[in-house]
C-alpha cells in the first residue's frame, strides 16, 4: 500500500546525534535511497504525535524518529518521550488499517552513519514489500 | 510585513554536479514571495559573503534561505554574517543540499535538492524575529564541599576575582586529604598540601567558608540560585549565580563479600593511614601486612592508588614485608604504573588471583589462602594485618541532593559522568557543574582538569556581569496557558516556573538562561501554549506540507 501517491519518508532528525550521522554519511559517501527527507529537530523530544500523523496526511510513506541512544541524550529524557509518542502514533495508525512498522523510532550516535543508511534501506524494503 | 525572501545557492565550487542549478532556479523563481534566486560557487568564502551582504542589503528581504552543505558546518558563520548586516539571524533558514543529497546519493538529485529547498523556503515564511539580550548574573559562586577538589576550584575561581563561597558538612575543611598518606607523582605530601591550601583560603579575600553547613533546598535558574543554607539548626538564604559539586566520595570496607568482620587485624585504609602517621604510638611492629584490593569491584582507581601508595609508605615507615592481593590491578591513572614498578622494585609482592581470596583470623593473626593464576598453586599467607579491600562510593546525601535538584546519577549513585553531551563537568542544569571524584573514581590529575574545565564553563557564565540569551525563543502564551504544570515537572533543565503574569493569574515562565531549547515541553503541552520559535509546530508541519506539493 503505497498511500498519497508518493513513496518519501520523513526522518525527524535530532540535531545533537541522526543529523550528524546524515551529515557523515554523506561525507563518506554511504548512498542511500533518496526518498528520505530530513527534518533537523533540536532533540527528538520535540517531535509529537502530530508531526507524526500529519507527515502520513501529507502522503509520506514512512516516518522515521531519529534521537540520540537512551542515556545519552543531551535533554536527558527527550529520547524516551520520543519513542513513547511513536508508540501512541503507531498504535492510532493501526486503527486507521496502516502498519505499525510504518513509524519507527531509531536511537543513533553522531558516528553510525551505517546505521542511518541501513534504516533508510530498511524502511524503503518494507514500504516495498506491501 | 509581506514577506520577501532571498535564497541563495551554492555549489560548492562546482562540484556538485548532480544537481542542475539552473533548473532548480527557475523553478523556485516561480513559487510566491520569492524576491531573487543567486546561485554562487563559494558562499563559504569571503567572495561568498560579499555577494550575500551586497545582495540582502540591495533588496530589503525579511527572509534568507541558503541551500549549501551542512548547518552543522556553515550555520554559525551565516548567522555572524547577517547579525552583521543587521538582519535578525532567526530569519535563515537553511537546506542542507550537500551531505545530505548531492554527496549522498547516485544518480542526478535535481528533484531533491529542489524539494529540500521549497522545505526551507516553507519554513523561512513562518519565521519570526528573535531579539537577543542581557540578563543580569549574580557573579558569586558556591562551592559544595571542602575536600581537595572543593578548595582548588574555589582558590583557581579568586584568581579570576570570581567570589566563591565553600560549604562543608563537617567541622573543617580537607575531606579526605587529611585521610591520605601520599599522594604520587607529586612532591608535596598531602598533609602539606592541605595547610598550604587552607593558609591560601584563609588569606583570600574572595573566599568565604562555611562549616557545618548544608544545602536545604535550592530555587532559581543559572545567574540567580537562591540557595537555603542549613547550619547549626538554622537556616538561612544566599544567592549565587552558578554552584560547583566537590561532594567527594566514601569509601566503604567490605566484610560482606569477605564475610570478614573488621577488627584488631582486619582493619581499613584510614585506619592503617592513622597507624603510619604515628608509628611509635605502636605495641609492636607488624611483620607483616598484606592488602586486598579488586576483588568485588572492577571499578577501583581509588583503592587501588592508596593500596599501592600506602604499601610504599609501610616499607618506608615500618620495614614490613607486603603483600598485594589482587585480580587486576588498575594503573590506568598518571604516574600509577611507576608507582606500581617503585613498589615491586622495593620489595612489595603482588600476587594475582582469578578467585576471591579465602581469609581466616587465626589467634593474634589473619590467614589467606588462594590459588594464585601464574604459580598454578595454592598459596597460604599468615599476616599479622589485613588492609581490607574497599570500594569507592558516592558519599552520603548525594541521592538527596541529586533528587532535590534534578540532577542526574549514575548506575553507582555517583553524579552523572556517562552523557556525552555533558561530559564531563556540566549537568542537566546549566550554571550547576561536578568536579572531582562526586562524578565517579576520579584521582587527582583527573580532578584537576575536571576543576580547569569547570572554571572556564563558570567564567564564559558570570564573568561579564551579563549573559547573552535570545529573549523569548521559547515562550508560554498566558492567555493560553492552563496552569497544569505539565512543563514544569517535564523540563529537564529546570527551567520553567510559575510566574504571575501581569494580572492574578499564574502561568508557566521559561528562563532563557536555564532553557538548552529543546522543545520538549514544546510537544507536550496539551493547551499547546508552549511557542518555539523556528521549531514552533506551524514551522515543522510547513517543512512537511513541502513534500506533496
Amino acid at each position: 500500500m503505497i498511500m498519497g501517491g508518493n513513496n518519501k519518508i520523513i526522518a525527524f532528525c535530532c540535531a545533537e546525534s541522526a543529523y550528524r550521522a546524515a551529515d557523515r554519511a554523506g561525507r563518506l559517501r554511504i548512498h542511500y535511497p533518496d526518498n528520505v527527507r530530513v527534518i533537523r529537530v533540536p532533540c527528538a523530544g520535540r517531535v509529537s504525535v502530530l508531526h507524526i500523523l500529519k507527515a502520513f496526511e501529507k502522503g509520506a510513506a514512512g516516518v522515521l524518529v531519529m534521537g540520540c541512544q537512551e542515556g545519552a541524550c543531551r535533554h536527558l529524557t527527550g529520547n524516551i518521550r520520543a519513542k513513547e509518542r511513536v508508540k501512541y502514533a503507531e498504535d492510532l495508525l493501526k486503527e486507521v488499517g496502516i502498519n505499525g512498522q510504518r513509524v519507527k523510532m531509531v536511537n543513533f550516535g553522531p558516528d553510525m552513519a551505517q546505521r542511518f543508511a541501513r534504516e533508510i534501506e530498511e524502511m524503503v524494503e518494507k514500504i516495498k514489500e506491501e | 510585513m509581506p514577506v520577501k525572501i532571498g535564497i541563495f545557492l551554492c555549489d560548492c565550487g562546482g562540484s556538485l554536479r548532480n544537481i542542475d542549478f539552473p533548473k532548480i532556479r527557475g523553478n523556485l523563481a516561480k513559487l510566491e514571495d520569492i524576491a531573487f534566486v543567486e546561485i554562487s560557487h563559494n558562499l563559504c568564502l569571503e567572495e561568498g559573503e560579499k555577494a550575500i551582504a551586497s545582495r540582502i542589503l540591495r533588496e530589503k528581504v525579511n527572509g534568507v534561505v541558503i541551500a549549501a552543505c551542512s548547518p552543522e558546518l556553515c550555520e554559525d558563520k551565516f548567522i555572524r554574517l547577517l547579525e552583521g548586516l543587521g538582519l535578525n539571524p532567526n530569519l535563515l533558514s537553511l537546506a542542507n543540499i550537500r551531505e545530505q543529497c548531492s554527496w549522498a546519493h547516485e544518480g542526478d538529485v535535481t528533484e531533491k535538492a529542489l524539494e529540500l529547498i521549497r522545505m526551507a523556503v516553507n519554513k523561512a515564511r513562518l519565521l519570526q524575529a528573535v531579539e537577543r539580550g542581557e540578563v543580569p548574573v549574580n557573579k558569586e559562586v558556591l562551592v559544595v564541599g571542602g575536600g581537595f577538589s572543593g578548595m582548588k576550584s574555589a582558590l583557581e575561581l579568586s584568581q579570576f576575582g570570581i567570589r566563591t563561597t565553600i560549604m562543608e558538612r563537617e567541622s573543617t575543611l580537607g575531606g579526605k586529604l587529611k585521610e591520605l598518606e601520599g599522594f604520587y607523582g607529586l612532591e608535596t605530601s598531602p598533609k602539606e598540601m592541605f595547610s598550604s591550601m587552607t593558609r591560601a583560603i584563609e588569606e583570600d579575600k574572595n573566599i568565604e567558608v562555611l562549616t557545618s553547613a548544608e544545602v536545604a533546598r535550592v530555587q532559581g535558574e543559572a545567574g540567580d540560585f537562591t540557595v537555603k543554607i542549613r547550619k547549626g539548626g538554622k537556616e538561612s538564604s544566599r544567592s549565587f549565580g552558578a554552584i560547583i559539586f566537590a561532594t567527594g566520595y566514601r569509601t566503604e570496607i567490605l566484610p560482606q563479600d569477605f564475610e570478614l568482620k573488621p577488627g584488631v587485624n582486619i582493619i581499613s585504609q584510614q585506619k592503617l593511614v592513622e597507624m603510619l602517621q604515628a608509628p611509635e604510638r605502636l605495641e609492636r611492629r607488624p611483620e607483616t601486612i598484606a592488602f586486598v584490593v579488586d576483588f568485588s569491584d572492577e571499578n577501583s582507581r581509588l583503592p587501588t592508588l592508596s593500596t599501592l601508595n600506602n604499601a610504599l609508605a609501610v616499607k618506608e615507615k615500618l620495614g614490613s614485608e607486603v603483600y598485594v592481593f589482587c585480580k587486576n590491578l588498575k594503573v590506568d591513572s598518571e604516574g600509577a604504573e611507576k608507582l606500581y614498578r617503585e613498589a615491586r622494585e622495593r620489595g612489595v609482592v603482588f600476587l594475582k588471583f582469578e578467585e576471591k581470596p579465602r581469609i581466616h583470623g587465626e589467634d593474634s593473626r589473619v590467614k589467606v589462602e588462594a590459588r594464585d593464576v601464574l604459580l598454578g598453586e595454592e598459596v597460604t599467607l599468615l599476616c599479622d594485618l589485613l588492609v581490607a579491600e574497599e570500594k569507592a562510593l558516592p558519599p552520603e546525601g548525594t541521592k538527596t541532593l541529586s533528587s532535590m535538584l534534578n540532577l542526574e546519577t549514575d548506575t553507582q549513585g555517583f553524579y552523572q559522568d556517562e552523557n556525552v553531551h555533558l561530559y564531563p563537568v556540566a549537568s542537566g542544569r546549566k550554571g550547576m557543574f561536578f568536579v572531582g571524584a562526586c562524578r565517579g573514581n576520579l584521582d587527582l590529575s583527573r580532578a584537576l582538569t575536571d576543576i580547569s574545565s569547570a572554571l572556564v564553563s563558570v567564567y564564559e557564565l558570570l564573568s561579564p556581569g551579563g549573559a547573552m540569551v535570545e529573549v523569548e525563543k521559547v515562550k508560554a502564551d498566558s492567555q493560553k496557558c492552563r496552569t497544569c504544570l505539565t512543563c514544569i515537572r517535564i523540563c529537564p533543565h529546570k527551567a520553567i516556573r510559575l510566574a504571575r503574569v501581569d494580572s492574578e493569574k499564574w502561568v508557566a515562565k521559561i528562563y532563557d538562561l536555564a532553557c538548552d531549547g529543546c522543545g520538549i515541553c514544546t510537544a507536550i503541552c496539551p493547551a499547546k501554549a508552549i511557542k518555539f520559535e523556528g521549531y514552533s509546530d506551524e514551522q515543522i508541519l510547513a517543512q512537511v506540507e513541502a513534500i506533496g506539493e
